[in-house]
């Protein structure tokens, strides 16, 4: 494959004794949309959160392999991982906006990255509220609370301020599954326009939106990558039993 | 801004637009060659054969993504339902065509022939009711689907009396008996032709009102109520 974003080689991970990642390889192409799919506890949250080294926080976590984004293993010592977070972006499963207005959500980012010029961070936070398709509806209140926005709109106001910050690619952990159909609707259209511009991973345990949303889908299962390739294959004729077994309910 | 399923379900609609045209032509050449007035030549004739051929597996590719990637429902769901069935349809329509253009070669004295048993009717109706089937079809126009029924109805009227016609010339001729059956087969050809056009305006119909007539019997009086 060429455009290759991220390159994954025999990537394991422990929860203290407890192996959660088992030598995980692969290949996340650039400006796609990639995701990874697999009953609930198969590790796909955890290997997402490698990506952008969220797995720091957890103490107990030890990592071996590497991940390689554009050629750079981000577990080297070398790396700063502040940097790391900025460039790989994460929407979660709960949208999470600061107690702060509309404006002050998206700006927050930029200003901490030594952006002061009032012009400049009124063009970020207008681009990156249209590029998340919530211009429109709170172009004229964006000193109003982000609190009083609805679950869909606090969600899209997350990905916006997530984009702020100019990330190369765009982790999501399930963000739809906390919204209505409508809301679900309008982030999954969005994730098909975002691509143009990042790569995405996106996990969901929703199968059937994994097939409307993304090109590349991976399954996971009790810690290990059983099958990756392009969405239509993995959704008519994938390679592996366990991969029909999962798809067609038969388990999971 | 079109959703993903709106662009793939254009996507199929345009593809069926297409090779319901190129079926069109097939029709309009054999029904040309059949009134010795042939309107191209035959690697063109054989290039659209092949065509159709492709187009009818592009458009089961689509429809299998369109059902395992989008998960269509109602009025979505029922037109890729139908377009597989459509074309289908339409990839028999230019089999029979192809079938007729080969079949032509053995008749002799076609002028005549077509002059004594009166084909030339029968040959502008089936034009006329692939013509309506695709426009029926482009602008699932629910009034086009009862004058297909009539037209239908009308061409195996005539190509049955023309059959027999031709029997009763070959008993009396026997030097016949070639020419005739081929313009048999012809005319056979033509009858299923309207065959598929009615099924594709059953499919239609099922399209617009989520209704299944297909088996239902249809005189011309239902026709016109439909």
């Amino acid at each position: 494959m060429k455009d290759i974003k991220i390159e994954v080689k025999d990537l394991s991970l422990y929860y203290g004794e407890k192996k959660a990642l088992n030598d995980i390889s692969m290949l996340i192409p650039s400006n796609k949309v990639t995701a990874l799919i697999g009953p609930s506890g198969c590790g796909k949250s955890t290997f997402l959160r490698s990506i952008n080294r969220m797995n720091d926080l957890i103490p107990s976590v030890k990592i071996t392999g590497q991940m390689l984004v554009e050629g750079v293993d981000i577990y080297d010592k070398n790396v700063d991982v502040v940097n790391i977070r900025k460039k790989i972006g994460m929407v979660f499963q709960k949208s999470n906006p600061f107690p702060k207005s509309i404006y002050e959500n998206i700006a927050y980012g930029p200003k901490i990255n030594g952006m002061k010029n009032k012009t400049d961070l009124d063009e970020i936070v207008e681009t990156s509220l249209r590029q998340a398709a919530i211009w429109e509806e709170v172009k004229d209140r964006l000193f109003d609370s982000a609190m009083g926005l609805s679950g869909g709109q606090q969600q899209r106001l997350c990905i916006a301020r997530t984009l702020a910050v100019s990330p190369d690619i765009v982790l999501m952990d399930e963000p739809a599954s906390a919204l209505d159909p409508i809301s679900t609707s309008k982030i999954e259209e969005l994730v098909h326009e975002l691509k143009e511009q990042y790569t995405i991973i996106i996990v969901t345990h929703n199968m059937q939106q994994a097939a409307r949303t993304s090109d590349f889908t991976a399954f996971f299962y009790l810690g290990e990558l059983i099958e990756i390739d392009k969405t239509k294959t993995i959704f008519t004729k994938p390679s592996k039993k366990q991969t029909e077994d999962y798809i067609t309910g038969r388990f999971g | 801004m079109a959703s993903h399923l709106e662009i793939e379900l254009e996507k199929l609609k345009n593809v069926i637009v297409k090779i319901n045209n190129l079926a069109e032509n097939q029709v309009f050449e054999a029904v040309g060659i059949l009134l010795s007035e042939p309107l191209s030549d035959k690697k063109q004739v054989k290039k659209t054969e092949n065509k159709i051929d492709k187009l009818e597996v592009k458009i089961e590719d689509i429809c299998q993504s369109i059902f395992a990637l989008q998960q269509p429902v109602a009025s979505d769901l029922r037109f890729i339902m139908s377009a597989m069935q459509i074309s289908n349809e339409i990839e028999r329509i230019g089999d029979l065509a192809m079938s007729m253009i080969k079949l032509n070669k053995n008749i002799n004295s076609k002028y005549e022939l077509v002059t004594k048993f009166n084909i030339e009717e029968i040959g502008r109706e089936v034009e006329k009711i692939v013509i309506k089937t695709n426009v029926c079809f482009q602008n699932l126009d629910a009034e086009a689907i009862g004058e297909i029924y009539i037209l239908n109805n009308s061409i195996k009227q005539k190509a049955t009396a023309a059959v027999q016609n031709i029997i009763d010339d070959i008993k009396t001729n026997s030097k016949s008996i070639v020419s005739g059956m081929n313009l048999i087969m012809v005319l056979r050809n033509i009858e299923r032709m309207g065959e598929h056009c009615t099924n594709i305006a059953e499919s239609v119909y099922f399209m617009i009102n989520a209704k299944v007539i297909k088996h239902e019997k249809h005189t011309d009086k239902n026709a016109e109520e439909e």
